[in-house]
């Protein structure tokens, strides 16, 4: 394969977090409920990729995926906008004092990433006089954390095949 | 300590303010919007509202169209888990549906079975002493050979000689017995050959078996007044079988003598073996 093949390929691959980025705000899928597990999906992408490779998933575009979820969920605007906003302060923090990448490291720095961004979204969700499930709040951090992993080798797999 | 501080200011700046590579816009900036677009959603005005109501029609729109995928994905699941759904409960009627059929041809075998088996229950309670009931388990008949196999042997004390009926009419005899089972020879076999008497004139005859051909009566007195439709009995002589047992009726046709027997031998589906013959030895 060329070098200029290759390069288009990468380009086209590159884009990619980003229509999983529209697609699961668009779709209504940020966040996976599954019985008893709920997995939010829309954080792990920011906060992986933000990271990771932030030329990918630009800050404009994570703000407007936000502004998009909360009319799909009919939530007042900005508040999930707000949420992975600092998500993605978070990692772009992590990013500037970590000089060595693995999984623990992003794991461990993911868990307050992950409380601060709920914070944010129960205050505003607080001030915006709407009801909310804490244990559902719980149950949704509780299972990001978890699933993390998962996500993180598959996106990192990716990653190594953009960057080969 | 100075250094340290300084150090956690120019990653907080480096993160937050400064526009990071290729990016468009600083964090800082984007979070600020998101308050006050969250303060904006409290504030009732008019131009505020077209707005929102602007940009919300359009991401339901767009929402609608990237939908279509999925929707179009689920749809395919659904059509196809239904699909899979009729083609699992037609199976199952499928075999439904068979086993009903089965079950009704059962039904109507069995109902046949019920009526000679309550035939033979009527002849067995006025000779359950001396008979033995069996199910005819073969009949294969040939030119040379015309017996059946029944389902009773030594184990229900059937012995050879025994005389086997169909009803309270003679068919045949015991020639070979096994333990769960017995071959009976038809009167109509080659081999068969039984003592009898004829009714009303008491003359006495051999009853040969041929086969597929009618039976004959051999060696009748030269002094004979047989009749056309007179009656047949086992004779009982040399002490064979209990006399008296019917076998059929005398058929004349130029001087010559036939039996016509009272049971159809194709039809036989039960036997009663006479046990009282072995004792009458």
């Amino acid at each position: 394969m060329s070098f200029a093949q290759n390069k288009s390929k990468s380009k086209i691959l590159s884009y990619i977090p980003l229509l999983i980025l529209f697609f699961i705000s668009l779709n209504g899928n940020s966040t996976v409920n599954l019985n008893f597990f709920s997995i939010n999906i829309h954080y792990i992408l920011v906060y992986f990729w933000v990271l990771r490779d932030p030329k990918l998933l630009g800050y404009g575009f994570i703000f407007l995926s936000g502004i998009i979820s909360d009319v799909i969920f009919g939530i007042p605007m900005g508040i999930t906008a707000l949420s992975l906003l600092v998500v993605a302060s978070v990692a772009a923090y992590v990013r500037v004092v970590t000089v060595r990448i693995s999984l623990v490291n992003d794991w461990i720095s993911f868990l307050p990433a992950l409380l601060l961004a709920n914070l944010f979204y129960f205050i505003s969700m607080y001030y915006s006089d709407l009801p909310i499930d804490y244990i559902y709040l719980m149950k949704n951090s509780f299972f990001t954390f978890i699933f993390y992993p998962i996500l993180w080798s598959i996106f990192s797999l990716f990653l190594n095949f953009i960057k080969s | 300590m100075e250094t340290s501080r300084d150090d956690l200011g120019i990653a907080i700046r480096s993160a937050f303010i400064k526009k990071g590579t290729q990016q468009k816009f600083s964090l800082f900036a984007l979070i600020i919007i998101s308050i006050l677009l969250i303060f904006a959603e409290s504030i009732k005005a008019k131009p505020i509202n077209y707005i929102k109501s602007v940009i919300k029609d359009l991401i339901y729109h767009s929402s609608l169209v990237i939908s279509y995928p999925t929707k179009a994905i689920n749809g395919i699941r659904n059509f196809t888990s239904g699909h899979m759904e009729i083609y699992d409960s037609n199976k199952i009627l499928k075999k439904e549906n068979q086993d009903l059929k089965n079950n009704l041809l059962n039904n109507d075998y069995l109902k046949l079975e019920n009526i000679q088996l309550k035939k033979l229950i009527d002849e067995n309670v006025t000779n359950s002493k001396n008979r033995v009931t069996a199910r005819v388990m073969i009949d294969k008949q040939s030119l040379y050979l015309n017996s059946f196999i029944v389902s009773s042997g030594s184990n229900k004390n059937i012995k050879k000689g025994m005389a086997v009926l169909d009803g309270r009419n003679f068919i045949g005899r015991i020639v070979d017995v096994n333990y769960f089972s017995s071959r009976v020879l038809l009167v109509t076999d080659l081999n068969s050959k039984i003592p009898v008497i004829m009714e009303p004139a008491a003359h006495q005859a051999i009853l040969s078996g041929r086969g597929n051909d009618p039976l004959t009566l051999d060696y009748l007195p030269k002094d004979q007044m047989i009749q056309d439709g007179n009656v047949v009995y086992t004779s009982g002589k040399e002490g064979l079988f209990t006399p008296g047992i019917p076998i059929g009726t005398v058929l004349k046709k130029s001087n010559q003598f036939y039996v016509s027997l009272f049971s159809d031998l194709s039809q036989v589906l039960f036997v009663n073996i006479n046990v009282g013959d072995n004792e009458s030895k």
